[in-house]
């Protein structure tokens, strides 16, 4: 019997594919490649433009950190691009899909670029001088120029030139050719033909993203006038790399405008044209380009017509704030009627009610940039018939059930970013860690089986250090692109007379796969121990050199390079004199710091392959079962005597209505029978040692049973806490005055005598938040379950009199604002503003319990009525015993007490701390469809550590000279990934032996910053591959002249 | 013949002009890819920097700018990623703290004007060209640090 199912599942193996298909290159596309390969499986990535990158690739900055877009995207790009396991497929398409869930057959047609990808080094000679007239810049949303023979934008990812075939005389008119002569890399192909290209994959992720709706808007918005652009058009502008080189000016007359209004909801929300959906990040970008305008220029007006604010995320409504108070930005809460232009000035009138008076006006401004929807990519209908999926009313894609938005209806088809329905950028990320994840416990049996492993054949050379340097150059041409503009035979006439340079040779490209091997053929021939290589950019190509020199049994980290192109020969393009002597100087600083390198040892990192989740709600609950289904020993830490966390407390969840408690069922029993999952109910932390793959944690369970586990990961999915109003609206002493979940208790119980003599409930929400100070935040999900509790109420009781009290109404994402279009018909919807809060009072004799004066925000006046029932809609708020545990786990929290991720945008469920995770509401208030996919991408991140058995550390870490070092933990202090530790070492002195404090770096959690090599005061720390000597050698070979 | 001679004369005498020799420390991550973007955007700037490629500008030692002035440049510029944008999170505000502090300093030896600490990020290719440009016209019209 047993022998049959073993033969059973080795078949079912030999039909699963460790590889898995992904559409679609933006930034949901990049990280579940990433991540799949760390998985252990292949990843073909097709993106349908020349480069991948996406939509995040054209913003300038990003929300509420206003960190550089591009600054954080490009390194993940070039991981990508380096990446062996990646087979990167860009302007591609997927044409044909067949097959099952773990083998589907893919046809995949790849479009001519007319230019070999292989070949082409991506220097741009030929666009320079391609004659014909320019064409609309895509990338720069049409706003600048480029020529038929183009690089969709300098950090482009292939970093490979393409022709235009609309555009190129050639191919059109059949004469030209120009390129084709210029091309010093000969990779010009007029030959090429579309090309179909067939694969096998296991699983397939859809990731292709969103438009922006415009030219379809209505008249009104004005989008034909010159001056009325989208809000991307306005990113580009921004962009320093745009096409005003980020100087902020209006299409009109190329000046800068002084007044600039921004137009949300320019579409959305708006059932009419059909786009009934929040956009959800408008709010959001909205105010950061109105903070970026005035920063450009202090002078200029902002103004932002807003109708609700949604701003829900962590830090978002404190940044919209921020906009008004700091920057000056100036908010109408308003409706649009209209916005025509002035045909003389090219001004634009716009035309409002503003809410706020309830009077119409008219602004003039001089530029308006208008929020319009973001809507689904316009192949969205084309790639779910080929994939046989299914695409919603709004043409987004369709998820399997409304809380598992990671799965489409079909089967090894998983969906990832706003292709699903509209998100942020944090939350796309997260996605993809947790589309990956569903690869991966689709795919887990077969993982491994398709990567392909570097081996290195030749034997690393023993390098001693008292050894003479012998150093090998080799000096690139890159075409003429370095050699046009620096005297190359000089430089390396110069060069060869350095001491210790044994070998200096100059070649064409040096990064074409014939000098990979004569870097090789050097090493061996000479016997170097030292390479450099001046060339281009480290940042795409040092990896390739250091691999070469791998290869030939050198250590990598004995590898130098230099740039002398786009630092040298780019920038010096008519100081021939001046950058040949810069680019001497630069490899003779090279030398000099090569002549000081050490070989780098990477240590391997046993992992055990266990995981701790901290938390049994429902993301603890999703975390611990998609790692254990994949095969590893789970530990589940839940401090109370029940598992389901808050779900414990609803009765029916939103948006499906579900009883909670039978939601809950199928995962908590689930969770209880897998055989490797091990719960520790009304246990505690109380220890933990360690670090990634190797932490030792100490569970101890209520009468004081202690656990001693190991494990190599650990997830925080601790949850939040409903705020309890203890002085607020008398919320103590009325008993009739009580919080959201207490309203859910009192429907949990099945008997609802308790309504038979109420008449009316209010509702008031933000009670307590989004204030000027105290909580300042949007806690995100309150609004939706009060709407949720208001159509349970009505349906239990028709004749109940509902009314809700809001500020906002935070309806953003799919689906939501017709829930609450739908839900209104239900309840009286009065608004209150933050300095009119309503007043609660008792009442004496009447047939109700309280009088309620509230001023009506829009209708500019008191309302007085009364009820029985009032429910505060208070904050989720992060619990007390998150201190300690981050004190446990030496992990921050934020501002507001929640755990702080280690980046807001890229890195939303990691922690700065290597091997630790977080997700759910312990991360900020989410509701449980948010919930569950972003614990599907911590086990996703999780997984990716697990089921590697070993880790290599990087070589570039600092290490203390135990010998210098006083131990006075300055190195600790400005350490951000903790992984400088005091520890307690004994030195024998003749014969008396004392216990001194040292520092110990642990280099599996040191990224090699040096900042505690510099706040060091006797020098202890050797920063390896920067050091102090290296650094100053470079400083005196520079001027030794 | 003669107009060699001339053109000649013209090279030496353009050769005699002060050429400012500057060092520039980028953080691999931002800084030296706004430089990057200078490039392949064709930004041109004076040849007058050399740069240094650290992983975080919190690596610069104020050391290396006291060692760059003895060993005689005439000038040295620090760049990094703007505050919040480190890739090691916080290692730039460190950056800032030391270079104030060094400011004082630089500022008793009479040196503050031939150093300067900006934020660069990965897309202001043409902030890093300008901000060489006019940080060499402005050496240069210190002189030469030796003549101090
Ligand atoms: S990495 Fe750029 S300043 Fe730290």
């Amino acid at each position: 019997m047993s022998k049959s199912k073993n033969s059973s599942q080795k078949s079912q193996t030999d039909d699963l594919i460790g590889a898995a298909l992904v559409i679609g290159g933006g930034i949901a596309g990049i990280q579940a490649s990433l991540d799949l390969t760390e998985m252990g499986f292949k990843v073909f990535l097709v993106e349908k433009t020349p480069s991948i990158g996406g939509r995040m690739a054209q913003l300038d900055k990003t929300f509420p950190t206003n960190d550089c877009s591009l600054c954080i995207l490009a390194p993940k790009m070039v991981e990508v691009f380096r990446n062996p396991n990646i087979k990167l497929m860009t302007y591609s398409e997927v044409i044909e899909v067949s097959g099952h869930a773990g083998h589907f057959f893919i046809k995949i047609l790849k479009k001519p670029r007319y230019v070999d990808e292989d070949k082409c080094k991506g220097c741009g000679d030929c666009a320079s001088k391609c004659p014909k007239i320019e064409a609309p810049n895509i990338f720069d949303m049409n706003l600048g120029r480029r020529k038929s023979i183009y690089i969709p934008f300098p950090q482009a990812v292939p970093p490979v030139y393409l022709i235009d075939s609309d555009m190129c005389l050639f191919l059109n008119k059949g004469v030209c050719r120009v390129c084709e002569r210029i091309c010093e890399a000969q990779a010009i192909n007029f030959e090429q033909k579309p090309e179909e290209v067939q694969i096998e994959v296991g699983a397939i992720i859809v990731a292709i993203g969103f438009d922006m709706l415009a030219s379809k808007l209505p008249d009104n918005w004005g989008y034909k006038y010159e001056n009325v652009i989208t809000s991307l058009e306005y990113e580009r502008i921004l962009c320093a790399s745009g096409p005003f080189e980020g100087h902020v000016l209006r299409l009109s007359d190329e000046k800068e405008p002084h007044k600039i209004a921004f137009i949300q909801c320019a579409g959305s929300r708006d059932f009419h044209i059909g786009i009934p959906y929040c956009s959800s990040v408008c709010c959001m970008y909205t105010a950061k380009e109105a903070i970026i305008t005035k920063e450009h220029s202090n002078s200029s007006e902002c103004y932002i017509f807003r109708h609700d604010l949604r701003a829900y995320g962590k830090n978002f409504y404190e940044y919209t704030q921020r906009a008004q108070d700091e920057y000056g930005v100036k908010y109408f809460n308003s409706k649009i009627s209209k916005i025509v232009e002035d045909p003389k000035t090219k001004d634009l009138i716009i035309k409002y009610e503003d809410l706020d008076d309830g009077k119409f006006h008219d602004l003039r401004a001089n530029l308006v940039v208008l929020a319009t929807p973001l809507v689904p990519s316009e192949d969205s209908e084309k790639v779910a018939k080929i994939l046989g999926i299914n695409v919603d009313k709004y043409k987004f894609f369709k998820e399997k059930t409304l809380y598992d938005k990671l799965s489409s209806e079909q089967e090894g088809i998983f969906l990832c970013g706003f292709c699903q329905g509209p998100l942020d950028i944090p939350e796309t990320v997260a996605d993809a860690s947790g589309v990956a994840n569903k690869v991966s416990t689709l795919l887990y049996l077969v993982r491994n089986t398709l990567l392909k492993e570097k081996v290195v054949s030749v034997p690393e050379k023993k390098i001693n250090l008292e050894d003479e340097p012998c150093i090998g150059v080799m000096i690139c041409h890159c075409g003429i692109n370095i050699g046009k503009y620096v005297d190359v035979p000089q430089v390396l006439e110069y060069i060869k007379t350095l001491p210790n340079v044994t070998v200096a040779v100059d070649n064409l490209y040096s990064c074409s796969s014939d000098s990979q091997t004569r870097i090789k053929e050097l090493i061996a021939e000479y016997d170097l121990n030292r390479f450099i290589v001046a060339s281009c950019t480290p940042r795409t190509h040092e990896k390739l050199f250091q691999e070469t020199c791998e290869e030939a049994g050198l250590n990598k980290y004995l590898f130098e390079m230099v740039n002398i192109r786009d630092q040298c020969s780019w920038v010096h393009m008519e100081q021939k004199v001046d950058g040949t002597k810069k680019a001497k100087d630069l490899i003779e600083m090279a030398v000099a710091k090569s002549r000081l390198l050490k070989p780098q040892k990477e240590s391997k990192l046993s992992i055990t392959p266990e995981a701790l989740i901290i938390g049994g709600g429902i993301s603890g609950l999703i975390a611990t079962l998609n790692i254990a289904i994949q095969g590893f020993t789970t530990h589940l830490v839940e401090k109370e005597s029940k598992l389901g966390g808050n779900l414990n407390n609803l009765y029916q969840i939103f948006p499906g209505y579900q009883k909670a408690s039978e939601f809950l069922e199928p995962f908590v029993n689930k969770v209880k029978s897998h055989s490797n999952i091990n719960i520790y109910l009304n246990s505690n932390i109380t220890e933990i040692r360690g670090y990634i793959g190797n932490y030792d944690v100490i569970i101890t369970t209520k009468g004081n049973k202690v656990n001693n586990i190991k494990v190599g990961i650990i997830i925080v999915a601790t949850g939040a806490n409903e705020l309890i109003p203890e002085t607020i609206y008398n919320y103590k002493k009325e008993k009739n005055v009580i919080t959201q979940l207490e309203l859910e208790q009192k429907l949990r119980k099945e008997n609802i005598e308790w309504l038979d003599n109420i008449k009316s409930i209010t509702f008031i929400l933000c009670v307590n938040s989004r204030q000027k100070e105290g909580i300042t935040y949007c806690s995100n999900i309150c609004c939706t379950n009060a709407l949720k509790n208001i159509n349970i109420l009505k349906k239990l009781k028709p004749d109940l009199a509902l009314i809700l009290i809001y500020r906002d109404l935070q309806m953003s994402k799919k689906g939501n604002e017709e829930f609450y279009r739908d839900s209104r018909k239900n309840a009286l919807f009065l608004r209150y503003s933050l300095d009119k809060l309503p007043i609660i009072s008792k009442t004496k004799n009447g047939k109700f319990n309280y009088k309620i004066t509230l001023f009506e925000h829009n209708l500019k006046g008191e309302v007085e009525f009364y009820g029985d029932l009032i429910i505060l809609a208070t904050p989720m708020i992060a619990p007390e015993n998150f201190k300690e545990l981050s004190k446990m786990l030496k992990v921050p929290q934020d501002q507001s007490g929640f755990f702080l991720e280690a980046h807001v945008k890229l890195r939303p469920i990691d922690f700065a701390t290597d091997g630790v995770f977080l997700c759910g509401c312990a991360h900020w208030p989410k509701n449980i469809q948010e919930s569950i996919a972003q614990a599907n991408g911590a086990a996703g991140r999780a997984i990716r550590i697990l089921s590697a058995k070993e880790m290599k550390t990087s070589g570039l870490v600092a290490e203390v000279i135990e010998d210098y070092c006083i131990g006075c933990g300055k190195c600790a202090d400005v350490c951000p990934y903790n992984a400088i530790e005091l520890i307690e070492v004994e030195k024998t002195f003749e014969d008396y032996t004392l216990c001194l404090k040292k520092s110990n770096i642990n280099s599996a959690l040191c990224k090699g910053c040096g900042t505690c090599g510099v706040q060091c005061p006797n020098s202890a720390i050797f920063i390896s591959h920067f050091s102090f000597k290296q650094i100053n050698a470079m400083i005196k070979a520079y001027l030794k002249n | 013949m003669k107009i060699v001679e001339k053109s000649d004369k013209k090279q030496v005498k353009k050769d005699r002009e002060f050429k400012p020799n500057i060092v520039c420390f980028c953080c691999n991550w931002c800084s030296y890819a706004g430089a990057d973007l200078a490039g392949v955007s064709r930004f041109q700037y004076p040849a007058s920097i050399r740069i240094i490629r650290v992983m975080c500008s919190g690596r610069v030692e104020p050391a290396f700018i006291l060692k760059s002035f003895k060993d005689n440049v005439d000038g040295v510029l620090v760049t990094g990623c703007h505050i919040g944008d480190c890739h090691y999170i916080s290692g730039n505000e460190f950056t800032k703290d030391r270079f104030e502090r060094l400011m004082k300093i630089l500022k008793y030896l009479g040196l503050k004007d031939r150093f300067r600490l900006e934020w660069i990020s990965a897309s202001e290719g043409k902030k890093f060209a300008e901000l060489v440009t006019t940080f060499t016209n402005q050496i240069k019209k210190l002189g030469p640090l030796n003549n101090i």
